[in-house]
């Protein structure tokens, strides 16, 4: 393969045997009887619990300087990777560009915002740029700025999905993905659509809908026990925040490009993969595009594919559940479930990136040393080196299969705790349950299969 | 039903279908299993024992190498798969026609190579995982550097 996937990745995982994957996907099943015979018999997570942090802390996190604070720290990092990636050398494991991009920003904010919460919001650069800037355009005008346009509400998550799968186009089909110049010139592509969108429709609005990588942190945030509620952090029930979710057009295409790509990152590794794509290729060679550009038009497609397999199979079990009757139109159930498929997005991603975070993660030592990678020693860490010694293959498969049905047990509890508060007629509720179930035994035997060695 | 005949009756279909599922399994995947006996694990390490109760009935053998050649930026025959066991001796000959610089990542050992001069990798695999052997030239030149990969597999 032609540096498609990941430049970065210099160690992958071994696949799960095919014993553990059988005992795994056994585990599954049997973990789904259980919960339909064991949870709840009413609606727990639908009420709102929470409490702030004693003694004050919740205020002093959420307060104005520590948000002044973390939105600089944000700020330094977005320009420092934008320089890195321009002014730095090309090799990309040696630039801090690609991989705080890759595994710092995108891989290790998922696991921090199901422990902490929304971190993401109180870091983000474009928000604290887009809230600086409002601030300073009030001071000098002395007056309150025009009230921004309203945002339409057809448009939804809809930005967000795309952003979503510009990113992943972006990590899995170009083939300069990993090069530190063109992810800079991409951070100040997105930059500045963010900056246009949050000029037109405000900066909170703007956060909360279009950009991307907010909305994408935000999802998993909702897993946490954390929250920040007017002004102060607190503490609620687990995965309660989910349940909330506004039900928005895009949604659905969002959670299906969170997935999807994923399930097509490790699909490419498969032998049904290997033995199409050259074929595929070939199609777009012979219309005349170059070998490389054939290439990124079948990783292309198979992104695609990923993704719109996802969407329809969640799409089919809301069919079956809404043949269960109690009057709810596909388009309704598809949104009142669809925040069930959160925690399976996270064990897809936990499964597949957990090493790349651990191992990649640990380059951070000699490249905040050496940002450029032209051989600076700022910290005198420049020197460190990876230790892959780690976790070995065995401790590998057993944290894989670990996430993936923690997840899956996490998204039948939500899915059971919506089907109750949703349906007046309990059999119906328990009814609409065995599609979405099939759902999720679907979506988690996909995951187990991805991981394991079965067609590698 | 009351809510203990259907506990019951849950866990007595999972039960059946962990039965069913143990049962199914050994020859589940007919073609995959097939595959993986027949596929001879690759050169290198010839100590591997196919079954576990078998002891080791020989000295453990001299490692045998594995040789990659490049020919005009080619591997000759394709990237190779070198698989191993943890605590296993791989031993690695790079030759190439041009000068070049071989890199085996995760044991991050680079070796040059000359048309003439091969590059001998000796390490013992200690770090388990999938780890990429790679051109440092063709990656200068935008071509696929890799050469090869080497597999460690827990013991």
């Amino acid at each position: 393969m032609f540096l498609i996937g990941h430049g970065i990745s210099v160690r992958s995982d071994l696949p799960i045997p095919e014993w553990l994957f059988g005992w795994a996907a056994a585990m599954v099943l049997v973990v789904s009887f259980v919960a339909l015979a064991v949870l709840w018999p009413e609606p727990r997570l639908q009420k709102p619990t929470w409490r702030p942090l004693p003694g004050g802390i919740g205020r002093v996190l959420a307060s104005r300087p520590v948000e002044i604070i973390c939105g600089a720290i944000g700020i330094f990092l977005l320009g420092l990777t934008i320089y890195a990636g321009l002014r730095g050398t090309q090799s990309t494991a040696a630039n801090f560009a690609p991989i705080f991009i890759y595994v710092i920003f995108w891989l290790a904010l998922v696991p921090l915002s199901v422990l902490f919460g929304d971190v993401f919001c109180a870091f983000n650069p474009w928000r604290a740029i887009g809230r600086g800037t409002a601030w300073v355009a009030r001071v000098v005008s002395r007056s309150e700025l025009p009230a921004p346009l309203e945002y339409p509400g057809w448009l939804g998550r809809w930005p967000a999905a795309v952003g979503i799968f510009a990113f992943a186009t972006m990590e899995l089909v170009a083939s300069d993905g990993d090069k530190p110049d063109s992810l800079a010139v991409a951070a100040i592509a997105y930059s500045a659509v963010t900056f246009i969108g949050m000029a037109l429709y405000g900066v909170e609005r703007w956060i909360d809908r279009s950009e991307a990588f907010s909305v994408y942190f935000n999802l998993f945030s909702r897993l946490s026990a954390v929250e920040t509620r007017d002004g102060e952090v607190g503490l609620r029930r687990p995965l309660s925040g989910l349940p909330r979710l506004e039900s928005l057009p895009g949604t659905v295409a969002l959670v299906a490009v969170m997935i999807g790509s994923v399930s097509f990152d490790g699909f490419t590794g498969k032998r049904p993969w290997n033995s199409i794509s050259p074929d595929i290729a070939q199609v777009f060679q012979d219309r005349g595009l170059s070998p490389q550009h054939a290439l990124e038009a079948t990783f292309m497609l198979g992104l695609i594919g990923a993704v719109l397999f996802v969407a329809a199979f969640y799409w089919l079990g809301v069919l079956g559940a809404k043949s269960v009757g109690g009057g709810f139109s596909a388009r309704r159930l598809a949104h009142e479930f669809v925040h069930t498929l959160v925690p399976i997005a996270l064990a897809y991603v936990a499964a597949h990136y957990f090493t790349l975070l651990l191992f990649q993660g640990q380059a951070m030592a000699y490249l905040i040393s050496d940002p450029l990678g032209k051989g600076d020693d700022i910290f005198g860490t420049a020197n460190s080196q990876i230790d892959y010694t780690l976790i070995g293959a065995n401790g590998t498969w057993y944290w894989q299969v670990a996430f993936v049905v923690a997840g899956h047990v996490a998204a039948l509890m939500l899915a059971h705790d919506r089907a109750l508060a949703l349906y007046e007629d309990k059999r119906k509720a328990v009814r609409s349950q065995y599609w979405m179930l099939g759902v999720m035994v679907g979506f988690t035997s996909l995951a187990l299969w991805l991981l394991s060695s079965a067609n590698s | 039903m009351s809510r203990n005949q259907r506990i019951g009756l849950i866990v007595a279909a999972a039960l059946v279908a962990v039965v069913a599922f143990v049962i199914a399994s050994p020859g589940g995947d007919d073609e995959g299993d097939k595959a993986s006996e027949t596929t001879p694990t690759t050169a290198t390490s010839g100590t591997e024992t196919t079954t576990e109760t078998q002891t080791e009935a020989t000295a453990p053998p001299k490692p045998e190498a594995t040789k990659i050649d490049i020919r005009a930026g080619e591997v000759a025959g394709g990237p190779a798969e070198i698989q191993v066991k943890n605590g296993d001796t791989v031993v690695i000959v790079v030759s190439s026609d041009a000068r070049d610089d071989i890199h085996l990542h995760g044991y991050d050992i680079e070796k040059p190579v000359e048309p003439g001069k091969a590059a001998t990798f000796r390490v013992e695999a200690n770090l388990e995982g999938e780890f990429e052997i790679e051109s440092h030239v063709a990656e200068d030149a935008g071509r696929d550097p890799l050469i090869g990969t080497l597999v460690v597999e827990p013991k």
